[in-house]
C-alpha cells in the first residue's frame, strides 16, 4: 500500500507515491529537472551541484529537487517556470563552465557527454569568465585502465561516492578543498578492485574516461549492440560499442534485476582480448617432424572427421562451460548422434535442485539475512553479486559466513549463496534452504554461484541432445576440447595425455598447440549469436558483435555435422528452436529478449529433493585452505594489458582471530606450509573469512592442499 | 548598563577551577534544573527568548523542543555545542572557555537534562590548544565532582576548517568525514549526529543557559531589547579603536556608543570608514548607521546582522577594495569544494577583485560581480557562500566610488598607503595548491 | 603504549570510531611531525579505514601537514582584523628575519612560517601561534626576541 500525494509541477498536477524524488515527480509530469551529482544508484541525493535547483511553494530558498522528496499538495515550480530557480540554474551552468575546458572537439566524451547535452539545452551560450581557468596537469592515469582529466572534472563527487558506497573499496576519494579540491586515490596507487571501470559510465563529463577507447571512436561512428557479457556466471546486460567491425568498449545496459547497471572490470575492460597477437586464425594441425603447420578449412574437416570416425564411439567432450546453448548442443548432436559417443566432461557440477528456490539477484538486497557459505570471496566469482550483498548490508541486512539457522528461520526474508568449492552444483545449499524451510516463501531463496559462466546451459544443451548413457569405456578415441578454459584445465590435460588424438577448438596460440592433433580456431562471447543461462537460472541472448577472425563454430561443426549424416543449422536461431522444442518450451529466439525475464523452464518440477547434506566433518588440526580461481585471471584476462595490475598478489587471505592468534600483522610474510612443503607468502586479513579458514589464489597455492599452517 | 551575566564572577579573573566557579553560585542552576521536569527548563528557554549567539539568531527554546523525547526514538539523543569559533572577527566563545569554563560544562549539563540527552560533544577548533587544555580540565573535575551525572561530556578538536562551524559540517567532521555541509532537510534535530536527534548551540547559548535559570526567565527577557533580542552578548570589537575587547553589554545599545564610548573611538585621530558588522559574512556598515542599535531587529531594519556579534572597525586607511579582496580569499580558502556555485564563485569573486585592485578590470565588471554574488546568494548548499558574495557585494556597491577610482587610477589609488596593503592570504602558499597547480 | 593502540583507546571514546579520525591523525602528527604515507596508513589501519579515505579527510583540513615541517612552528594571522594593525608587517618582519616565505621552513629544518585565517584572538593583534599557542599583541619589532627564544629552545 502506497500513499499517494498530488503535486503540482510546472502547473501540471501528478500522483506519485508519498517521499518520491522531485526528480522522479517532475519525470512523471513530463518535465525533466537536468542533473549532474544526482544517480539515485548512488543512495539519496546529496545537492552538490545544484543544477535541480527549483522553486518550492512556501519555502523562501531555492530547493535542490534531488534532496526533495513529494508531500500532498507540494508546489514546484522548476526553472521552466521560475525565473528564481531558471537564474540559479543558468548560474549553475555558467560556474561549471567557467573551469571546464572548451576541449569538446578532442574529448572522447564529447556527443555522449551530459554537460554538453545540458549545456546546449538549458546553458549560457556564452560565458563572461574572463580570467585564467584552473590549469592542473592532466591526464593523470588512476589506474592502467582509466584516466582522469582534473580540468575537465566538476566535482559532482559521483565516483567518489561510488567508491564509498557501492563498491565500497575506499579508493577514489576526494583531496583538499573548495577551489583546490581533486579526485585522487592514495598516493600513486592504481585504483584497483573488480568494479572500478564504472566511474567512467558515472562521471557525468570527460574526466574519467577508459584508457582502452581514448581517441577510439566518435558516437556518430559507432554502434552499440546489446548483448550479454560472458565473463561469469551473473551475466550482465552490456552494449558492446563497436566501430568498423571492432568492439571498442563494452558499457554497462542496466537490467534492474541482474546488475542494475554495474558491471565488473573483467567485463568491462577484458574485451581487448578479442585482438590478442596470438590469436588462432586458421586451423592448425599437427605434422611430424615439422612441428605444426597452418591448414586449410576443408583439411581441417578432413581431418576432424577422421579423427572423429577413429576413435569408433569413443570421443570424449571436454566443455569450458563458455560455449553458447546453440554450441554446446551442436556439439553435442555432432558427438552423440553422429558418433554415438555419450560422454562429456563438464567443467563443474550442475544440479536443478535450485530452482524451488529461484530469485531474481536484486532480491538479495531486499534480504535481512544473507548467508555467504562456500569460503570464496563472492566478488571472485560473481563480481555483481557481491554490491547486491553490500547494498542489503547497507539497507541493514545481516550477512552472515556461518550458517546460523535460528537468524535465517525468523527472518521474513533470507537469503543462502553458495560460493567456493563443495557446493555439488548447489545441491549442498538446497538440501540447506530446504531443511530451513525457504521453500515458497517470498523473498527468501538460495543461490549457487558456478565458475562458468554458462555451465548450467552447456550442460542442458549437451543433455538435451540424446536420450543414450554413454557407455563405459576403458579408452579414450577422440578428446574434443571445447573452449580454452576446457583448454586450460590440469584434468583435461591429463586426460589428453591418456587420448589417442585430440581436437581443441580454441582462440589462442599456446593453448592447446602443444598437445592437439588439430586445433581450431575458436570464438569469444563477443563474436557470437546465441544464448547463455546464468545463475538466476535466466536464459538470457548474446549478440554478435565483432565478426570472429575465422568462420563461427555453428558454421563448421554444421558442415562437420553433414559428413555424419546429422543435420544441424548453422545458424543460432534455428539451433536454437531446435533445442528450445526440446527444453524451452518451445520459446523462440526473439522472444528471449533485450532484457530477458526470468523464466521458470517448462516442465520442470515445482520441486526438486535435493540430496541430503554430507556429514560434517570432524574439527581439524590447523587451518583448512580453500584455493580459489580468481576473478582477474584465465586466458582472456592475461591478454589484456589494462587487468595485468588487477592479477592478485601472492598472498593468503587469514581470518583476524587466526592472525592474532599467531601474530601476524596485515601485510607480514608469512610461510604457508602442508606436509614438508612450504611457501612464502604475504599475509592479508580478510573481513569476510571464517575462523579457521585461509585463502589463496590457486595460481599462488603451488602444490599446497587440504590442511595447512601459517606462521609469521 | 547591568553587570556581567555570562562572563559574571570572571571580570577580574578567570574561574577556571572548580572551586571558584562554586564560589560565585555555580552548579547551583544545574542543581535546580535536575529538580525540574525537562520539559519545565525548555518552557524557561522559550520564555526567555534566549536565542542563537552563533549567528543565525534561532530561539534556542524553540529549538531544543524540537528534539523528539526518548521515548519516540530508538536512538540516543546528542548535543553538539559548537565551539569551532572561526568567523574573522569573532573571538568571544574562546573567552567564555578560558574565563568560565565551567559555567559552559554546567550549560551543557543542563541543555542535557532538558532534552534528555547523555551524550554531549564539545567541538572546539583545532586551533585553540590552551583553551582545550582549560576546557577539558574543568571537564574532567566536573566528572571528578560527579556533576556529570550519567552524561558523558566529549571535548572533540577540530583540525582547522572554518566550515565546520555550519552545524551540519560539523556533524560531517565529528562522524569522521570530510567536514561538508549536508543538504537540510532532515534538520539536526530529527537527523543529526549518527542520524539521531541531535541539538546544536554555540557556545555563548549554551553558556547563557544557566544565567537565564539564575536570574529567572522573566527578567532576563526584559534585559537588552526585547521581545526579540533579550538579554546580553558578548560583543567582539576590534579593528582601529582604541580599546579592542570582548564586552558584554545587553542588546540595543547603539553601534556608535560601543566604539567611541566603550572602545574609545577610532584612534591615531583618524575616521572611521566602515564597521565589519556581525562578522565577514554580512554587509559592511558605513558610517552614517553608526546610531543603529546593536540589536537584531533595528540592524535589520538596515539590512544588517547581528551575527556573531562582531564588531570590527576600518578607518579611512583602509582600501575597501584590498578588503573585499582578503574577505573573499578567505572564503575562497574555506569553501568545502561541495557545491558549484560556492566552489567557483568564490575563486571567480576573488580574481574580479584583484582585476580591480589591479586597475585592470572596467566599470562593467562591477556590475558582473554584483551578477555573480546574485547567482551565488541562496543556491548554495550552505551560507558559506552567501557570505562572501553579500559581503563582497556590499562593498561593490556601497563603495562604487573608490573601486572606480582604481580603474581610473591604474591600481590602488591609496599607493601603498592602505592598512591592508600587501595583506597575505593563506589561500596562496596552500601546500596543495603548488602541489596540484600545474 | 604504541600509536595503534592510544588511537584505538581514543575510538572507543566515541559511539562510532570513524569519528576518532580528527584526534588519531592529530597523534599521528604528533609522533612524526608530519602526515607521511606510512603516518596515514597506520591510522587507517587502526580505524579499519582505507589510507585513501583518511588521506581525503586529513586534506581537508588545515592543520595537517603533508611533508615535514620545521621544529618550531610560526602561524601568524593575516585576516583582516589583525590586518588592519600591521599583521602584514608582522608577516614581513618574520620572513625577513627567517629569510623564508609564507609556507616554507628553514634549511636548517628549524622553523616553519605561515600565514593563517583568523585564529579568534581580533581584539590583541597581531594574533602569532608559535608551536600552536598563542602569542598576542605581536608587532614586528618583537619577531628577532620571539626567533632568539625558539633557537635556545
Amino acid at each position: 500500500m502506497t500513499d499517494l500525494v498530488r503535486v503540482t509541477v510546472d502547473e501540471r498536477e501528478v500522483h506519485v507515491p508519498k517521499g518520491t524524488g522531485i526528480v522522479e515527480t517532475a519525470l512523471a509530469a513530463g518535465i525533466e529537472i537536468p542533473v549532474f551529482c544526482y544517480e539515485p544508484r548512488l543512495g539519496e541525493g546529496i545537492g552538490a551541484c545544484r543544477m535541480c535547483i527549483v522553486e518550492i511553494e512556501g519555502i523562501p530558498k531555492l530547493q535542490t529537487a534531488c534532496t526533495t522528496t513529494a508531500t500532498d499538495g507540494m508546489v514546484v515550480k522548476t526553472a521552466r517556470t521560475s525565473k528564481k530557480a531558471s537564474v540559479g540554474q543558468h548560474g549553475t551552468l555558467e560556474f561549471i563552465l567557467v573551469n571546464h575546458p572548451l576541449d569538446c572537439p578532442v574529448c572522447d566524451k564529447g556527443g555522449e557527454c551530459p554537460l554538453q547535452d545540458l549545456t546546449f539545452r538549458y546553458g549560457p551560450g556564452n560565458t563572461r569568465m574572463t580570467f585564467e581557468k584552473l590549469t592542473l596537469e592532466k591526464p593523470i592515469p588512476i589506474s592502467p585502465a582509466i584516466s582522469l582529466d582534473r580540468e575537465r572534472c566538476i566535482l559532482c563527487y559521483r565516483c567518489t561516492r561510488f567508491s564509498e558506497d557501492v563498491s565500497e573499496d575506499g579508493q577514489l576519494v576526494a583531496r583538499n578543498r573548495g577551489a583546490m579540491s581533486v579526485i585522487t586515490t592514495f598516493e600513486d596507487e592504481p585504483y584497483s578492485g573488480p568494479f572500478t571501470g564504472n566511474v567512467t559510465e558515472l562521471c557525468p563529463v570527460g574526466a574519467l574516461l577508459p584508457t582502452q577507447y581514448r581517441f577510439e571512436g566518435r558516437p556518430w561512428e559507432i554502434q552499440n549492440v546489446p548483448t550479454v557479457c560472458g565473463m561469469c556466471s551473473v551475466g550482465c546486460n552490456v552494449n558492446a560499442t563497436v566501430r568498423e567491425g571492432k568492439v571498442k568498449r563494452i558499457l554497462s545496459r542496466n537490467h534492474p534485476e541482474i546488475d542494475e547497471g554495474w558491471i565488473c572490470d573483467k567485463g568491462r575492460f577484458g574485451f581487448t582480448h578479442l585482438r590478442s597477437a596470438d590469436r588462432i586464425v586458421d586451423p592448425i594441425k599437427r605434422v611430424r617432424m615439422h612441428g605444426f603447420e597452418p591448414v586449410s578449412w576443408d583439411d581441417a574437416l578432413d581431418e576432424a572427421e577422421r579423427l572423429l570416425r577413429a576413435a569408433h564411439g569413443r570421443v570424449v567432450v571436454a566443455l569450458s562451460g563458455s560455449e553458447t546453448v546453440e554450441q554446446a548442443y551442436a556439439l553435442a548432436k555432432l558427438v552423440r548422434v553422429g558418433t554415438g559417443s555419450h560422454e562429456a566432461m563438464l567443467p563443474e557440477e550442475v544440479t536443478h535442485s535450485l530452482d524451488a528456490y529461484g530469485l531474481p539477484l536484486s532480491a538479495i538486497r531486499d534480504a535481512q539475512v544473507v548467508v555467504v557459505l562456500g569460503d570464496v570471496s563472492v566478488a571472485e566469482r560473481a563480481p555483481i553479486v557481491d554490491l547486491w550483498i553490500k547494498a542489503a548490508r547497507r539497507t541493514g541486512a545481516r550477512v552472515l559466513t556461518e550458517l546460523d539457522e535460528k537468524a535465517v528461520r525468523a527472518a521474513d526474508r533470507a537469503v543462502l549463496i553458495w560460493s567456493g568449492p563443495g557446493g555439488r552444483g548447489g545441491a549442498t545449499v538446497a538440501a540447506h534452504a530446504e531443511r530451513l524451510g525457504l521453500a515458497g516463501k517470498d523473498g527468501c531463496g538460495a543461490f549457487y554461484l558456478p565458475e562458468t559462466p554458462n555451465g548450467r546451459g552447456a550442460a542442458d544443451a549437451w543433455a538435451a541432445a540424446s536420450d543414450e548413457e554413454p557407455a563405459e569405456t576403458e579408452s579414450v578415441g577422440l578428446l574434443i576440447v571445447s573452449g580454452d578454459e576446457a583448454a586450460n584445465d590440469p584434468s583435461v590435460r591429463a586426460l589428453a595425455e591418456k587420448a589417442e588424438s585430440v581436437i581443441a577448438i580454441s582462440m589462442f596460440h599456446g593453448l592447446a598447440a602443444g598437445w592437439a592433433d588439430l586445433v581450431l580456431p575458436g570464438t569469444s562471447y563477443l563474436e557470437r549469436d546465441g544464448t547463455y543461462v546464468n545463475l538466476e537460472g535466466r536464459l538470457q541472448r548474446l549478440r554478435r558483435s565483432a565478426m570472429p577472425p575465422a568462420p563461427d563454430e555453428l558454421a563448421w561443426l554444421s558442415q562437420l555435422a553433414s559428413r555424419f549424416g546429422v543435420e544441424l543449422a548453422p545458424h543460432a536461431p534455428m539451433v536454437f528452436a531446435e533445442l528450445s522444442e526440446r527444453i524451452y518450451g518451445g520459446l523462440s529466439f526473439g522472444e528471449v529478449g533485450e532484457r530477458a525475464p526470468l523464466r521458470g523452464y517448462v516442465g520442470a518440477p515445482a520441486h526438486v529433493e535435493a540430496p541430503p547434506l554430507p556429514e560434517p566433518e570432524a574439527a581439524r588440526e590447523g587451518l583448512q585452505l580453500v584455493c580459489y580461481k580468481p576473478l582477474f585471471s584465465g586466458p582472456a584476462v592475461e591478454r589484456v594489458e589494462e587487468l595485468q595490475f588487477q592479477r592478485p598478489p601472492a598472498e593468503v587471505e587469514l581470518a583476524r582471530a587466526d592472525a592474532q592468534a599467531r601474530g601476524i600483522a596485515n601485510g607480514a610474510t608469512v610461510t604457508v606450509s602442508h606436509n614438508g612443503t612450504s611457501m612464502q607468502l604475504r599475509a592479508r586479513i580478510a573481513k569476510d573469512l571464517r575462523k579457521g579458514v585461509v585463502r589463496i589464489a590457486r595460481e599462488h597455492a603451488g602444490d599446497l592442499r587440504g590442511t595447512v599452517e601459517v606462521s609469521a | 548598563m547591568s553587570e556581567a551575566l555570562v562572563l559574571g564572577g570572571a571580570e577580574e579573573s578567570p574561574l577556571r577551577d572548580l572551586a571558584s566557579y562554586r564560589a560565585v553560585g555555580g552548579y547551583a542552576q544545574l542543581l535546580k534544573a535536575r529538580a525540574m521536569p525537562p520539559q519545565e527548563v525548555i518552557a524557561l528557554l522559550i520564555e526567555s527568548n534566549l536565542r542563537g549567539r552563533g549567528g543565525a539568531f534561532f530561539p534556542t527554546g524553540r529549538k531544543a523542543s524540537f528534539i523528539p523525547s526518548p521515548e519516540k526514538v530508538a536512538k540516543p539523543i546528542y548535543i553538539t555545542v559548537n565551539a569551532d569559533e572561526s568567523e574573522p572577527g569573532t573571538f568571544k566563545d574562546r573567552e567564555i572557555m578560558l574565563r568560565v569554563p565551567h559555567r559552559l560544562v554546567e550549560g551543557c549539563l543542563i541543555a542535557a537534562h532538558a532534552i534528555q540527552s547523555d551524550f554531549v560533544f564539545i567541538y572546539i577548533r583545532g586551533e585553540y590548544s590552551t583553551e582545550y587544555d582549560v576546557l577539558q580540565s574543568a571537564v574532567d573535575e566536573a566528572s571528578a565532582a560527579g556533576l556529570l551525572g550519567d552524561v558523558t561530556i566529549l571535548v572533540h578538536r577540530g583540525a582547522g576548517a572554518y566550515i565546520c562551524g555550519e552545524e551540519t559540517a560539523l556533524l560531517s567532521s565529528l562522524e569522521g568525514e570530510r567536514g561538508q555541509p549536508r543538504s537540510k532537510p532532515p534538520f539536526p534535530a530529527i537527523e543529526g549526529l549518527y542520524a539521531a536527534p541531535t541539538l546544536i548551540n554555540n557556545v555563548e547559548t549554551i553558556t547563557t543557559i544557566p544565567v537565564v535559570l539564575e536570574v529567572g526567565p522573566a527578567e532576563y527577557a526584559k534585559i537588552g531589547a526585547p521581545p526579540d533580542s533579550t538579554g546580553t552578548r558578548l560583543f567582539c570589537l576590534s579593528g582601529n579603536v582604541a580599546r579592542p575587547g570582548v564586552y558584554e553589554l545587553p542588546h540595543g545599545l547603539t553601534t556608535r556608543h560601543l566604539i567611541e564610548e566603550i572602545g574609545g573611538g577610532v584612534p591615531d585621530g583618524r575616521s572611521l570608514k566602515a564597521v565589519m558588522m556581525g562578522g565577514s559574512s554580512f554587509p559592511v556598515m558605513t558610517p552614517d548607521d553608526l546610531d543603529t542599535k546593536l540589536d537584531a531587529n533595528s540592524l535589520g531594519q538596515k539590512g544588517y546582522f547581528i551575527g556573531s556579534g562582531v564588531v570590527c572597525v576600518l578607518d579611512d586607511r583602509t582600501c575597501m577594495v584590498q578588503f573585499a579582496l582578503r574577505v573573499g580569499q578567505f572564503y575562497m580558502h574555506e569553501s568545502c569544494g561541495k557545491c558549484t556555485p560556492c566552489r567557483v564563485g568564490t575563486r571567480w569573486l576573488v580574481q574580479m577583485l584583484r582585476a580591480v585592485e589591479n586597475g585592470t578590470a572596467s566599470e562593467s565588471d562591477f556590475d558582473l560581480a554584483l551578477d555573480v554574488c546574485d547567482r551565488i546568494i541562496g543556491k548554495c548548499l550552505c551560507v558559506l557562500g552567501d557570505s562572501d558574495a553579500m559581503i563582497v557585494a556590499s562593498c561593490v556597491t556601497k563603495f562604487r566610488d573608490e573601486f572606480r577610482a582604481h580603474l581610473e587610477h591604474g591600481g590602488c589609488p591609496f599607493g601603498h598607503d592602505s592598512s591592508l596593503d600587501g595583506l597575505f592570504a593563506p589561500s596562496d602558499q596552500h601546500a596543495a595548491h603548488r602541489e596540484v597547480v600545474a | 603504549m604504541s600509536l595503534t593502540d592510544e588511537i584505538q583507546k581514543v575510538a572507543k571514546r566515541y559511539p562510532e570510531s570513524k569519528s576518532a579520525i580528527l584526534p588519531a591523525l592529530r597523534l599521528a602528527q604528533d609522533e612524526y611531525g608530519w602526515l607521511s604515507r606510512e603516518a596515514i596508513e597506520e591510522v587507517g589501519e587502526a580505524l579499519d579505514l582505507t589510507p585513501a579515505y583518511c588521506m581525503s579527510v586529513a586534506s581537508f583540513y588545515d592543520l595537517f601537514n603533508f611533508e615535514p615541517i620545521g621544529r618550531h612552528t610560526i602561524e601568524v594571522c593575516t585576516n583582516v582584523c589583525c590586518g588592519l594593525v600591521n599583521a602584514q608587517a608582522v608577516l614581513e618582519s618574520f620572513e625577513r628575519e627567517l629569510d623564508i616565505a609564507p609556507g616554507e621552513t628553514t634549511a636548517d629544518g628549524e622553523i616553519t612560517l605561515r600565514a593563517v585565517e583568523c585564529l579568534g584572538g581580533c581584539s590583541t593583534p597581531t594574533i602569532v601561534a608559535i608551536d600552536q599557542r598563542y602569542r598576542q599583541s605581536v608587532t614586528p619589532e618583537d619577531v628577532p626576541a620571539i626567533l632568539e627564544e625558539l633557537r635556545n629552545v
